[in-house]
């Protein structure tokens, strides 16, 4: 039955003047193709070196390559339909390997996978079902960029992306064919060229446009840095960030060239979404064009022809543009290393942003206050000092040692520690974490917090470190480790979630609407630990954007600390969302966010839900009457 | 040793008050130290005004007379007096603590080897000065030594303004010799800050609003106070950005920042983001009809009310304080 | 123009002081320093000038050892270069003595305009400008927001009490202090810090500039004041409530 299936037509006997055109045409493609990828591999490599990239252990980049490459796990989750149609293509071309490889082969007279033999039967057979699904996906595709048209992709229609779209198509359709004709027929031969005439002009088509990350996406997912905003430390005395082409280093200038203009980063984006300059998108394109006109070794400043400091200040930090990307760009690490060489060297005039720096220059906390004010709110509170004696050190944060609101859900958390006997001590004096200067680019200021800070928890004998804020949670941990070792550190709703079977829970129906801190899901990957402590107080409901979706408050970055935001602002736009859930309660587990909630609900009016951190959720449902919380000061 | 003299201080026409709390800080050494109080006035065709500080209980009044004294300038100020103290010998000189009064009295106090001891806010045995120190934390406690003139100056408001009348002393007159070519400086007349932007950020006394005062057509009677008080106007960033006060006067943490000698916040509830913009000011009053309002929580003085109510007092009692 | 901005490092804004065993002194164990922030705002107005014509920023500080570091962060913003006066006895010199060691270590420089801030954080005595213009035989003018460079000279904006300002010309060479809020600060920079390590600290000791006569002014004691610093709430009816606050504003506060 088997032998009475269609096989693949192997045309034979090419001529000498056939083969013969054959090798200079794909010497010709080859050249072409060459030509471009060259210069591009030596701008890349001839990039500062990366000082912090270690290519071991290779467990984890293994990995990453088998999951985001092989299986294309980040371009299908994010985007279901197109990703698995990218995906019904990549496989395709991967299945095509050996095909293409017999199909040259066979051009020169040596074709090796007989297509009667069982092996060769078996392999092309798969291979044409990939074909069919590639064929399928590249149509689907194809409508998607020309008639749907989604925004992510940019308004110009792009003729390049149609013209592969067309070759791609063009090879599985002669692949197939080639099963309904026989071997020696005109028609055959007629398709083997067709065949190899689009393969070689597709071939110097690929490092001439984005489809350049065929070739080098698979080596940036392999190389990424290891983990999500990973900011690369300063080297040396002449290192202030990326000012201009000579600070991009290898890492960079690869992930500028593997960009696919997917635009995934940007939909996801809160400044793109809310009218600012910024688009991620285009950050990335513009270092690529910087590297194409001036290349690696440039004096050129990066914040000028094709990217602006005023789109670089935008950002927020989220981090969705990092996490949404399926070629393994790391736009953080290169957004915050732009922000670096503006500030670092001074170039960045910013009224507010100075502020903040001889805020944190002078005194201990980015709000400018007095620190008598956190003492005197620890003595109002009678929290204890600590002595070296109790399991924690609960870190207040300048949130919560000097926000009103921020001291309220200290309050509230301390009230569940003291129900749960567990023995905490606040430190005598805290200095911000430097999380918005570092977001900010200001290495000199977070260097000298970092330090000191480090110091003082030594001499105080921290071991664990509690905080309610995600931002002091994530600096702690993560950022202070390049001038020290901190102490272990978690999340209060880390806690909390550890803690809720001795917690009483609350069966309600009150609807709370949970809204992921960027610091605290993307960042941290804590989603379910706040969650559960939500359950236990009310009844769950998600934001149309929630968890690794979740859309930022609009804080993040140092933002917080700058001036007015143009176009809308990020925070009304959240909150506009949360408020339409239908839920009664926000639910929290950032202060800054909730800060941001506060604001914009408050030009609402009336009938804006309550907003209520998860520690007041928890809280709330302890015995003895509820504390004045409106008099904690 | 001639006793202690204090310097008072004209402007425009008039004794300022910092004088007459200068010349009742004369009284309090003179009486410790059982010296004969005099006052001098320096200036040009000071004679009404010197009348006046005749019938204070002074032994002595002295006009140091010059043209080139009609207006402020150091160099002539300086010349004048180190000209009088020659002659006078005085054990104390005392000055009010005006803007003035820094801008020359050191250099003056150096030309003869000594040190003002400024901004003094008490006067206690010994005699002993007492001053603050790490901006009002503390307070030091100053002694003379040596022989020589002793140079004072002080605080405005730490000694009410002197109330005992007399019977008119008598009136000297002291002609120094100053040359034009002598001043160096030349100052212009005084102008108020420009009357088209907004300067928040040198403002002396502000006057703030919140979303206690409701709707715009209120903003009137803060207005009032404002103008009352010789403040400027501000907003916490409600009011801006309602459009009923511009961006401009909008205090806190995307506004302006602002340290004025008076912050008062009318209405303000005080949220971190406009605490922060005005978390310098020397004194802050908060009027707010919620007494949980976190802005009482800096104020150094805050009235619990209905500002509907307390402003208008306010700037009633403001008015009648100035007279 | 060359310019010379005398900078003193003070206790922290924010820091808690507390008296010494002495009672003449703040204890400094614990201490952070910063610099003083009307000389923040005098050492702007000097960076602002060179930029605009051009010269040198130098900057004095006299003080111990710890002073260095406040001198490299001016270094860092950009000042030139620095004379440390090394002295460990600051607090024992009145106003007068500090200022005759300040003329002294700047006497060789021959500046064209030298700035101080217009008062310190720690003691505010608001005179050390003022007596180095007298000692130094120059023109000044103090409580300065605003410097331009004319052709004769300066002229200089000068605040007055209760929102009056005044314009001032004076000739060059001329001593100014400077008020703080008349511009912008710039932020230290890692580039700047990085440069700073490159520039010129002169070191003298205050023995080297000569002796000094002893203070006529002398600080007996310091202690902390009685009252604690808490809100006050006046109540009564709003015209009582009113006119205790005038009263207040007046005579305690004393801001009005």
């Amino acid at each position: 039955m088997i032998s009475s299936l269609p096989t693949l037509a192997e045309p034979q006997h090419f001529l000498l003047p056939e083969k013969l055109l054959f090798v200079v045409l794909a010497a010709g493609s080859g050249l072409l193709f060459w030509r471009r990828l060259g210069p591009i591999l030596r701008k890349i490599l001839a990039s500062k070196k990366d000082a912090d990239l270690r290519l071991f252990p290779l467990g984890k980049r293994a990995w990453d390559f088998f999951w985001e490459v092989l299986c294309q796990a980040k371009v299908i989750r994010q985007r279901p339909l197109p990703g698995l149609a990218h995906a019904f293509v990549f496989w395709g071309f991967c299945a095509f390997a050996l095909v293409t490889l017999n199909h040259c082969a066979v051009g020169l007279g040596f074709g090796f996978l007989d297509p009667i033999g069982w092996f060769g039967r078996f392999y092309f057979y798969l291979a044409a079902a990939f074909a069919v699904a590639c064929a399928a996906g590249i149509l689907g595709l194809f409508v998607r960029r020309f008639l749907v048209r989604p925004r992510w992709l940019g308004e110009k229609l792009s003729w390049e992306s149609g013209f592969i779209a067309l070759l791609i198509f063009l090879l599985m359709a002669t692949y197939l064919t080639a099963f309904f004709v026989v071997d020696t027929s005109a028609t055959a031969r007629l398709l083997w060229w067709s065949h190899t005439i689009t393969l070689l002009i597709f071939l110097p088509i690929i490092p001439h446009t984005k489809h350049l990350h065929l070739v080098l996406s698979p080596v940036t997912i392999f190389l990424s840095r290891g983990s999500f905003s990973q900011i690369p430390p300063l080297v040396g005395d002449e290192d202030f960030g990326l000012v201009t082409g000579a600070d991009l280093t290898r890492l960079v200038s690869l992930q500028a060239y593997s960009c696919v203009e997917c635009g995934r980063c940007t939909e996801h984006c809160p400044a793109a979404n809310t009218g600012k300059t910024l688009n991620p998108k285009e950050i990335i394109l513009g270092l690529r064009s910087y590297l194409n006109e001036y290349g690696p070794a440039s004096s050129e400043p990066l914040l000028g022809k094709y990217n602006s400091q005023e789109a670089v200040f935008q950002c927020t930090t989220c981090g969705a543009c990092e996490f949404q990307c399926p070629v393994g760009i790391e736009h953080l690490p290169i957004l915050i290393g732009l922000r670096r060489g503006a500030v670092n060297t001074g170039a960045w005039e910013d009224d507010h942003g100075a502020k903040l720096f001889l805020a944190l220059e002078r005194g201990s906390n980015a709000l400018g206050m007095s620190a008598t004010d956190r003492d005197k709110f620890i003595q109002k509170q009678e929290l204890p000092y600590f002595n070296g004696s109790q399991e924690y050190c609960l870190w207040l944060g300048c949130m919560g040692g000097y926000d009103p609101k921020g001291r309220e859900i200290v309050a509230d958390f301390v009230r569940v520690m003291k129900y749960l006997g567990t023995s905490y001590g606040v430190l005598r004096k805290e200095k911000c974490t430097g999380d918005p200067v570092r977001r900010l680019g200001n290495d000199l200021v977070y260097q000298q917090l970092a330090e000191s800070n480090l110091e003082a928890m030594a001499q105080a004998k921290v071991k664990k470190v509690v905080s309610i804020c995600p931002h002091c949670v994530r600096t702690i941990q993560e950022d202070w480790k390049e001038y020290g070792t901190p102490p272990e550190i978690e999340h209060h709703s880390e806690f909390l979630a550890r803690h809720l079977s001795q917690l009483p829970t609350v069966q309600s129906q009150e609807k709370i609407v949970y809204h992921d801190p960027c610091y605290l899901g993307r960042y941290r990957n804590v989603y379910e630990e706040p969650r559960a402590a939500v359950r236990a107080s009310g009844h769950l409901v998600e934001a149309p954007r929630s968890g690794e979706r979740s859309f930022c408050c609009g804080a993040g970055g140092g933002l917080a600390f700058l001036g007015e935001e143009k176009g809308e602002r990020v925070s009304h736009v959240r909150t506009a969302e949360l408020v339409e859930t239908g839920a009664g309660t926000i639910g929290t587990a950032c202060p800054f966010c909730n800060t941001m909630f506060r604001d914009a609900l408050a030009s609402k009016g009336t009938g804006a839900p309550q907003l209520l951190d998860v520690a007041q959720l928890i809280a709330r449902n302890l015995p003895g009457a509820a504390p004045d919380s409106a008099n904690v000061g | 040793m001639s006793g202690v003299w204090v310097v008072l201080e004209e402007r425009n026409g008039r004794i300022a008050r910092m004088s007459w709390e200068a010349l009742a800080a004369g009284h309090t050494l003179g009486a410790q130290l059982s010296l004969p109080v005099n006052a001098i006035l320096p200036g040009a065709q000071t004679d009404s005004m010197a009348a006046e500080i005749a019938t204070k209980a002074v032994a002595k009044v002295v006009r140091i007379e010059h043209a080139l004294l009609a207006g402020y300038t150091s160099d002539a100020f300086t010349l004048a007096l180190e000209q009088f103290i020659r002659t006078e010998q005085p054990d104390y000189l005392v000055f009010p603590h005006t803007y003035q009064v820094r801008d020359f009295a050191p250099a003056l106090a150096a030309r003869f080897g000594q040190v003002l001891i400024g901004d003094v806010t008490g006067i206690g045995a010994g005699p002993v000065f007492v001053r603050q120190l790490m901006q009002g934390r503390l307070n030091g406690e100053y002694s003379h030594s040596g022989s020589g003139t002793c140079f004072v100056s002080v605080q405005s408001g730490a000694f009410r303004g002197y109330q005992a009348e007399s019977a008119a002393a008598t009136i000297e007159i002291f002609e120094p010799k100053i040359e034009q070519a002598q001043i160096r400086t030349k100052p212009s007349q005084p102008f108020r800050g420009s009357a088209q932007t907004v300067d928040l950020g040198s403002a002396q006394f502000i006057v703030s609003v919140g979303r206690g005062i409701k709707e715009a057509e209120n903003l009137g009677i803060v207005q009032e106070l404002a103008t009352a008080l010789g403040a400027e106007l501000a907003a916490s960033r409600p009011i801006c950005d309602n459009g009923w006060l511009p961006i401009e006067r909008q205090v806190g943490s995307s506004g302006q920042t602002v340290s004025p000698k008076l912050y008062l916040a009318v209405g303000i509830s005080g949220a971190i983001q406009h605490l922060v913009g005005m978390r310098g000011s020397q004194c802050v009053v908060a009027i707010n009809k919620d007494p949980d309002a976190p802005i009482f929580e800096i104020a150094d003085y805050g009235i619990v009310g209905d500002l509907f109510e307390v402003v208008p007092a306010l700037t009633e009692a403001v008015e009648t304080a100035k007279h | 123009m060359k310019i010379i901005v005398a900078i003193k490092q003070v206790p922290e804004r924010d820091a808690q002081v507390h008296v010494d065993s002495t009672s003449k002194w703040i204890e400094e164990g614990d201490m952070q320093w910063a610099l003083n922030e009307s000389d923040a705002y005098a050492l702007e107005e000097a960076l602002q000038l060179k930029e605009k014509h051009g010269g040198e920023v130098v900057v004095v500080s006299t003080g111990p050892e710890r002073v260095g570091s406040t001198i490299r962060e001016a270094l860092a913003k950009g000042a030139d270069r620095a004379i440390h006066v090394d002295c460990d006895d600051l607090n024992q010199r009145d106003a007068l003595g500090v200022a005759r060691l300040l003329s002294k270590a700047i006497g060789t420089e021959s500046p064209d305009l030298t700035l101080t801030g217009l008062q310190s954080d720690d003691l505010g005595y608001g005179q050390t400008g003022v007596i180095l213009a007298e000692l130094l035989g120059l023109p000044h003018a103090s409580l300065i927001l605003h410097v331009e460079k004319t052709e004769a000279g300066l002229i200089v904006k000068r605040e007055l009490e209760e929102g009056w300002f005044q314009t001032i010309e004076l000739p060059l060479p001329a001593v100014l202090t400077i008020q703080s809020g008349g511009n912008k600060l710039r932020y230290a920079t890692l580039m700047g810090i990085k440069k700073a390590k490159t520039k010129e600290i002169r070191r003298v000791t205050s023995q080297e500039l000569g002796s000094v006569a002893p203070p006529v002014v002398v600080l007996e004691r310091i202690s902390a004041p009685q009252k604690q610093k808490s809100t006050q709430l006046l109540g009564g009816s709003p015209k009582e409530a009113a006119t205790a606050l005038v009263e207040k504003l007046k005579f305690e506060a004393r801001v009005i």
